[in-house]
């Protein structure tokens, strides 16, 4: 009988939500984003002088700190469903979930070592 | 005069100890024929060992589920003129089912799913008529279509969740948990919340909308599944603003 | 389960899932959804390790840049974009029917979303290839 093989105690539709929110916000996101780098910068490209000056400015480098977090966490929600799809056990589900927690923060830690390694060089 | 179509017949086998294959067979049939009595016929004439489930042979019963030419369909109302004369009509079982026999699935897991609901279909006989048409419950055209479900399981062979996930509750069991949820009837409507929201209940549903594609009674699983996630996506909410 | 022996084969792997046969364009929404996405985590990941460049100062940066003007970069930048547009043109779809709204017209929202992913594939890859 299926009801003693799963255990169905946990609500998750939060998931299902957060995953519609931060995808929506990743198209503004990211759309923003195209433009700036790409509409907006001479050429198309910037130069290493340009990626310098425009993360120092302070609407962009909060756009593009809160792009990093949202794309990030909508990216491993995704891995995340589609891991799901293939009906893992509640406990190897915890520790997946663990995993991609930890990969989700390392990922915005990293972004966020870098983007104040640009900022704060001096040449 | 009655027109003749002549069909080559490619049909799964499977007898336990032996390997899977497929036969053919070549038929000729009435336009008036439907694809499961050019089965029949396959099975009278030329092969008595195929197995195949059939019943009503109107689309009430839904037994007889099965692919032809990769699609899901009911063979006792899809038409032989749905196909050319000279054809080839591969047949195979539903999709998702465990296999017992050459067609026949083993349909257990419907309804392992249906019960997991509380199966709250069973109307108890009800007098039409209760000084004057008896009223029917208010907005019940909204979400009674699933009591049109002959659980023919075709829904669940074009699910692709279904092949992914071997707990996933599937399109029946979610469109007949709506149906709980809109007229109760005696069953806990939290239970059945606490059920469908989950991981393998309806957060497994990813829109493909296959359901739907194939389901012969219009039932419209997906759009249940739709209205559930709403459901339940509306009652977090409230429930995080504290209303 | 069942009165007698386990039945088998069992008709089901999860590979599965991804059996093409007999599928209309719901599914092929979703097929392209979980590619596009896999393909989007998969450039997001390189993208993120490329920006550590910026740490190696001017040189190695503007060397880069130089890489990224290349035809065959900039053809994969356009693959890129069409990735982005499928997915989040369809994804704006997915969540409205996935908080019931608009269920009845999913299809409809789907064919718009293919004819506006094709119509800005178009103008980025024209945009793409004339800035250089």
């Amino acid at each position: 009988m299926m009801q003693k093989t799963l255990t169905r105690e946990r609500a998750s539709s939060w998931s299902w939500i957060l995953q519609a929110i931060t995808g929506v916000l990743v198209i503004v996101l990211v759309g923003v984003h195209m433009i700036f780098q790409h509409f907006v910068a001479a050429g198309g490209l910037r130069t290493y002088a340009d990626v310098v000056a425009y993360i120092r400015t302070p609407f962009f480098l909060g756009w593009e700190t809160i792009f990093l977090i949202v794309v990030t966490w909508h990216a491993l929600l995704g891995v995340r469903a589609i891991a799901l799809d293939f009906g893992l056990k509640r406990s190897v589900e915890r520790v997946f979930n663990w995993i991609l927690t930890i990969i989700g923060v390392g990922t915005i830690v990293y972004g966020l070592w870098l983007t104040f390694t640009v900022i704060s060089r001096t040449s | 005069m009655t027109m003749t179509r002549h069909f080559q017949l490619r049909i799964y086998r499977y007898k336990p100890g032996s390997d899977p294959h497929y036969d053919t067979f070549s038929v000729a049939m009435p336009d008036e024929a439907n694809v499961l009595d050019a089965i029949e016929r396959a099975w009278d004439d030329q092969d008595r060992s195929l197995m195949f489930r059939h019943a009503c042979h109107h689309a009430s019963c839904g037994s007889c589920g099965l692919r032809v030419n990769e699609v899901e369909k009911l063979p006792c109302v899809t038409p032989v003129t749905d196909y050319p004369d000279g054809a080839t009509l591969t047949i195979d079982p539903m999709r998702n089912f465990p296999l017992v026999t050459d067609l026949a699935v083993d349909a257990a897991p419907l309804y392992e799913r249906t019960r997991e609901v509380g199966t709250p279909i069973m109307r108890e006989s009800e007098p039409l008529r209760e000084n004057g048409l008896r009223v029917l419950p208010e907005g019940i055209a909204d979400f009674n279509r699933f009591e049109n479900c002959i659980e023919c399981g075709l829904c669940l062979s074009a699910c692709p969740s279904m092949a992914a996930d071997p707990f996933y509750l599937g399109p029946v069991a979610l469109a007949m948990a709506e149906r709980a949820l809109a007229e109760p009837r005696g069953i806990d409507r939290q239970s059945i919340i606490d059920l469908i929201d989950d991981e393998h209940g309806l957060w497994r549903c990813h829109s493909a909308f296959e359901c739907t594609e194939v389901c012969p009674s219009n039932v419209d699983p997906a759009g249940a599944i739709m209205r559930l996630k709403r459901i339940v996506a509306a009652k977090k909410f409230k429930k995080l603003f504290g209303r | 389960m069942s009165v007698n022996a386990k039945p088998k084969p069992v008709a089901r792997k999860p590979i599965q899932w991804i059996d093409l046969r007999g599928r209309r364009v719901g599914f092929w929404a979703y097929l392209a959804m979980r590619l596009s996405g896999i393909g989007l985590v998969v450039y997001l990941y390189l993208h993120l390790v490329i920006l550590n460049q910026l740490t190696a100062g001017p040189g190695a940066w503007d060397g880069f840049v130089a890489l990224a003007r290349s035809p065959i970069f900039l053809a994969l930048d356009v693959v890129l974009i069409i990735g982005l547009l499928v997915h989040g043109l369809n994804g704006l779809r997915l969540a409205l029917v996935g908080f019931g709204i608009g269920v009845p017209r999913h299809k409809t929202m789907l064919w718009i979303g293919v004819a506006l992913a094709v119509i800005l594939s178009v103008l980025s890859a024209l945009a793409i290839f004339s800035k250089g």
